[in-house]
């Protein structure tokens, strides 16, 4: 079992100055009901009730970046300088299962076992350098959920609103401080190296957390109950066998094609390759790209197999909730809802897949 | 990987061979494909049309469709700024189609792929029981390798067809699935590979499967958006596969109950 320490809020805030001198350090920080992840240089720790906006792969994975200084030349890809990222909840880091497989299959292999459990993992064929370096030098602090948005559906993906693995610490709130569970070897070495700042945590303190824990699930339940969201196991089935129904249609009708969706959704890992020329020099840009967009699959000479909006949709979900259980053993979902949010033609996500259930009844029944 | 062109050959009024030089030598199994780029333009999979016993020079046979290969065609000899990266997915496997009859099917430029395929049959054509070739292309000016057909017919069994004769042109005219008849094989036990447009592959599935291929013994070369070719971009994407990764060649049992993937 991992460790578990306890901090003062005054020593957290302590040890967080301290990683500066080594880190880049990311705290979330609030806007309206909202969190942000922001750079520090001397603002006060808040710990954050629930998720932050930006999804996490953004520090992994940037939204438009060069792979390739010159296509003409050898030169090497950018130093990286180790980042702390503090607040993310589990959405985000069962969602690094899913980014993981796609752009580092090796790191997947080796931390969860999931290669072993997934029935059908099947490895991508490279690793991604650029995703590694950040990958391997960003250290993940995450924090139990105190509290959820109205978006929130985790519990309905079997996705828990508190970490059990995936972190290297996570924080729970208890009284006057935090409890700091370690699950990693490196950030079992920063505790070492600032033990000042931490003392093992009594059994009592670990007792709370545990009851803190339930009581924030039975909470998440009464929202999420009235729901009625089909579950998790049935979600690939109905996918599929709603692949000619009408729910495409009739969701898609408010669809703008912005790609919020895809953006903001943290298992989303599409991309598109774009070469440029700046003076004499010809860069390869990445940027995400979104399956909503028109031509996401359309190849020289015009054909496009995602030609309507409709089609598209439904790649959006079979992408999620097919390709990813046979590929990976997972739906690529975690549930935290920011596509709801996201979306400026309101497509709810759980009402499509509250839809397709429905369907899938009636055409058995 | 920087790659010079050796040669350009003009094969019909909208088709190139490139010949390209890489840097480094380039191996490739038959029915992989490269990703090509040409410097601040773009990049595009492109499967080679050259024998792969060949390691310091690369065949590339590029119809002038879209964006990149419009501005590949108008590229001259010794052009600089291309580029290749591969090879990637899986080919056609040769090992399987040992002792085996071969039917080769090919719609327009679809038959630089098999271009390939068949120089590597011909390197060891006593390994297969017998290899068939049926071609189909809109035009007789618009049929490629025209010079090579000619001569693989001296050893081979090659039928083709136009979809719309001119001029003196006195040979077959139909589609390819007109050709697709009194096949001197084993159907039950034959193997066959088909590249050319989706809807030509489509029909050509359908018309193979009627003179009673098994399903797991067609291969299909499936055309899609493939930007990455690493499986990670995420555009190539059929059921649960991705065509770079899991193709771009896949027997036609593995998609037959997958909907839309004509498409």
């Amino acid at each position: 079992m991992s460790e578990i320490y306890y901090s003062q809020a005054s020593q957290w805030q302590d040890f967080l100055d301290s990683l500066k001198q080594e880190f880049r350090i990311y705290l979330p920080q609030a806007k309206d009901s909202d969190y942000y992840y922001q750079e520090i240089r001397n603002s006060k720790f808040t710990f954050n009730p629930y998720r932050t906006v930006q999804p996490i792969k953004s520090f992994l994975f940037y939204p438009k970046e060069k792979v390739v200084e010159d296509l003409n030349s050898d030169q090497q890809l950018e130093d990286f300088t180790p980042t702390v990222v503090v607040g993310l909840k589990n959405c985000d880091l069962h969602s690094l299962k899913v980014q993981d497989f796609v752009f580092t299959p090796h790191l997947l292999k080796n931390s969860t076992g999931l290669g072993k459990e997934g029935a059908g993992f099947k490895e991508g064929l490279e690793i991604d350098a650029l995703y590694n370096l950040r990958r391997e030098n960003t250290i993940l602090i995450s924090g139990d959920c105190t509290g959820f948005k109205d978006v929130c559906f985790c519990l309905a993906l079997e996705v828990l609103p508190y970490p059990l693995n995936g972190f290297d610490l996570n924080l729970s709130v208890l009284t006057d401080g935090f409890l700091v569970e370690v699950g990693s070897g490196r950030a079992e070495g920063l505790i070492k190296k600032y033990h000042k700042y931490f003392i093992k945590a009594k059994e009592s303190q670990i007792a709370a957390r545990n009851s803190k824990r339930q009581n924030l699930i039975d909470e998440l339940n009464k929202q999420l109950k009235p729901q009625n969201l089909p579950p998790k196991d049935t979600l690939q089935k109905i996918v599929k066998q709603g692949y000619a129904a009408d729910t495409w249609q009739n969701f898609s009708l408010t669809c703008v094609e912005c790609g919020a969706c895809n953006f903001i959704c943290c298992t989303c890992h599409c991309f598109l390759l774009s070469d440029i020329r700046i003076k004499d020099k010809y860069p390869r840009l990445r940027l995400w790209d979104s399956c909503q967009y028109a031509n996401f699959a359309r190849v020289a000479g015009g054909a496009n197999p995602l030609k309507r909006r409709t089609q598209r949709l439904r790649n959006r979900f079979l992408k999620k909730f097919d390709f990813f259980v046979d590929n990976l053993g997972l739906p690529a979902c975690a549930g935290c809802g920011r596509c709801i949010e996201a979306c400026p033609g309101k497509i709810d996500i759980r009402e499509v897949l509250k839809d397709l259930a429905k369907n899938s009844v009636s055409s058995q029944g | 990987m920087p790659a010079v062109i050796e040669e350009i050959i003009e094969e019909t009024p909208t088709i190139k061979t490139f010949v390209l030089r890489p840097k480094q030598s380039f191996s490739f199994n038959t029915g992989q494909f490269v990703e090509l780029s040409l410097a601040g333009i773009g990049e595009a999979p492109f499967t080679p049309s050259s024998d792969p016993n060949i390691k310091e020079r690369l065949e590339i046979t590029i119809m002038n469709v879209g964006r990149l290969t419009a501005q590949l065609h108008c590229l001259t000899k010794f052009a600089k700024g291309l580029g290749i990266r591969g090879p990637y997915g899986n080919g056609y496997p040769l090992e399987e189609f040992k002792g085996r009859e071969i039917v080769i099917v090919g719609g327009g430029v679809g038959l630089a792929p098999l271009r390939s395929l068949l120089l590597s049959l011909f390197s060891d054509l006593n390994q297969y029981k017998k290899v068939l070739l049926r071609y189909g292309a809109r035009t007789p000016k618009d049929t490629l390798y025209r010079g090579l057909l000619n001569k693989w017919s001296k050893s081979i069994d090659v039928v083709t067809t136009v979809d719309a004769a001119e001029g003196d042109y006195k040979g077959n005219v139909g589609l390819v699935t007109t050709i697709l008849k009194d096949f001197p094989v084993d159907v039950k036990r034959a193997v066959s590979v088909v590249c050319g447009p989706p809807i030509m592959m489509k029909f050509t599935t359908l018309k193979l499967l009627d003179l009673g291929f098994r399903p797991e013994n067609i291969y299909l070369s499936m055309e899609k958006n493939m930007s990455c070719g690493l499986g990670k971009c995420g555009h190539c994407r059929i059921g649960k596969y991705y065509v770079c990764r899991d193709g771009p060649v896949f027997t036609y049992d593995k998609l037959k109950d997958m909907p839309d993937i004509w498409d």
